[in-house]
């Protein structure tokens, strides 16, 4: 079916006939980009340089597990702190294509300036067919523009190679395993990362309600799913939404934000259902975003759409 | 063989090729808007799904029109390029009274051929607006769903099939299948 070897072989070459100077990686640490630099540095070793951003949206505890990964894969890499940078651009910001767009083009400028610094002419990136599918084209309508695709400024200086293009991540799971990759089973998380999973507004405060309510959800969801309790999903995680509700903690009314769980089954990421969570680790999920955050979240909602017709992230 | 997928604009269009590359066949991804005779030597056809209207907006349907009548060759078509392949030859097609987005169940006719050693209920996955609402004389329907009368369609004499759901998309089930089935009716013809 799918010839990992093969592809890899095929994939070196290319980078080795085209990629002829320096070149920057945009690595978030996850399967596409993390298999895309592997690729890439078998090619040119030391010409290419891992750039990891740290946007101030990552989950929690992410950049220092980037950074250990990336340190064993012995890759030539930088991390960038531009959180600033990114909550100042999203300021005031609500519409979801309007935020995909204005982090694409800031992971641009960042990636430019990089570039510059190290001589590259090149940005590879692990993009892979959803992300330029759902981003839309002549032909297709944008569902989506993801950052790597269509939140890319039109005045970019620097030259793409993306050597997965026409892949799906259960094709970069293979490929990911093939070469050793310790990530090949993370589930996917998008670039704009939390940004569009504080629907509304996006600003240092609602990050972190959302960091912490993601945080019990992979938590509960995959200590359920190492004791077989429940099969793994292929994505799962917390949506803060731009609803309050009454509420009672201790016979005093409270008036709190509300979370949406999503976790969803797919192979691709093109079609998805709705995961068959047991009601046991739900309530412990409810149960601990609103004891554990009871501060800021006094609900808790469980989402049962497919895709389609929803997308599996909500923005 | 050589089956090209003739690219509407839809979601999965890409993953129609994707499936043909595991079935070993030779197959490209061609815009709609491509001359016939850069297709003609494909020994099948598929015409993808995409978010044009075929009833409102055939205009963006391209080519599909050039590609049905020129080709002698097996054409399937998917979703919106069964509704295509229907209005074009006379059917008519209209937006659903209740459209489908997701998961579906189907019943199959038994004699279908795309649905040859399959159940006769089968889950599938679809996404579409508008439905046929009148099958062409020359084509039978061939598949149902509780609210869609038309989920699959193929002429009484010619190899031209079409489905409004998607065999592409990973969480239907026996998808395939039902392209090998197409397959050996292509190999068939040839």
């Amino acid at each position: 079916m799918f010839d990992a070897e093969r592809f890899v072989e095929e994939q070196v070459q290319k980078a080795r006939d085209t990629i002829r100077d320096n070149a920057i990686i945009a690595c978030s640490g996850g399967v596409d980009s993390t298999v895309a630099a592997v690729i890439v540095n078998e090619a040119i070793g030391g010409r290419l340089l891992a750039v990891f951003v740290d946007t101030g949206l990552m989950r929690k505890g992410e950049k220092e597990e980037v950074q250990a990964m990336l340190e064993r894969l012995g890759l030539n890499y930088k991390i960038v702190d531009a959180s600033d940078e990114f909550f100042d651009a999203l300021k005031g910001i609500v519409d979801p294509e309007m935020k995909r767009k204005v982090i694409g083009e800031r992971f641009i400028r960042v990636f430019e300036r990089e570039a510059r610094e190290f001589g590259a002419r090149f940005l590879v990136q692990g993009t892979i067919a959803p992300d330029w599918i759902e981003s839309g084209d002549e032909l297709r309508d944008t569902i989506k523009s993801h950052h790597n695709v269509g939140g890319i400024p039109k005045d970019m200086e620097l030259e793409l190679f993306e050597p997965l293009r026409d892949l799906y991540k259960d094709e970069v799971r293979v490929i990911a395993r093939y070469l050793g990759v310790e990530v090949s089973e993370r589930q996917p998380f998008p670039g704009p990362a939390l940004a569009i999973r504080v629907l509304g507004e996006v600003n240092r405060e609602n990050i972190e309600i959302v960091r912490n309510a993601c945080f019990i959800v992979e938590d509960e969801i995959e200590t359920a799913a190492k004791k077989g309790i429940m099969e793994f999903p292929w994505q799962y995680f917390a949506v803060l939404l731009p609803v309050q509700s009454v509420g009672v903690h201790g016979d005093a009314r409270v008036y709190g934000k509300t979370v949406a769980v999503r976790s969803v089954r797919s192979i691709d990421g093109m079609s998805a259902s709705y995961s068959r969570i047991p009601h046991e680790i739900l309530e412990r999920i409810s149960l601990r975003i609103t004891n554990e955050m009871k501060e800021q979240v006094n609900r808790v909602v469980y989402d049962i759409t497919n895709k389609p017709p929803a997308t599996i992230e909500w923005e | 063989m050589k089956v090209y997928v003739i690219d509407n604009g839809g979601q999965w269009t890409h993953r129609e090729w994707r499936v043909l590359r595991y079935l070993g066949v030779d197959t490209r991804i061609v815009p709609n808007r491509a001359p016939f005779e850069s297709i003609a030597d494909a020994d099948a056809l598929i015409l993808s799904g995409g978010s044009p209207s075929v009833a409102a907006d055939g205009e963006r349907m391209g080519n599909n029109g050039e590609y049905l009548d020129k080709a002698e060759v097996p054409v399937l078509g998917i979703c919106a390029g069964m509704q295509f392949m229907s209005t074009h030859f006379g059917g008519e097609t209209a937006p659903a009274k209740v459209p489908e987005y997701g998961k579906v169940t189907i019943a199959v006719s038994e004699d279908a051929r795309l649905f040859e050693r399959l159940p006769r209920e089968f889950t599938v996955w679809a996404s579409h607006n508008d439905e046929v609402r009148r099958v062409p004389s020359d084509f039978r329907v061939v598949a149902r769903s509780e609210v869609c009368e038309v989920q699959a369609i193929e002429h009484k004499e010619r190899p031209l099939f079409g489905l409004q759901f998607h065999p592409e998309v990973e969480d239907t089930e026996h998808g395939m299948e039902i392209f090998r089935n197409f397959l050996d009716i292509v190999e068939e013809w040839r």
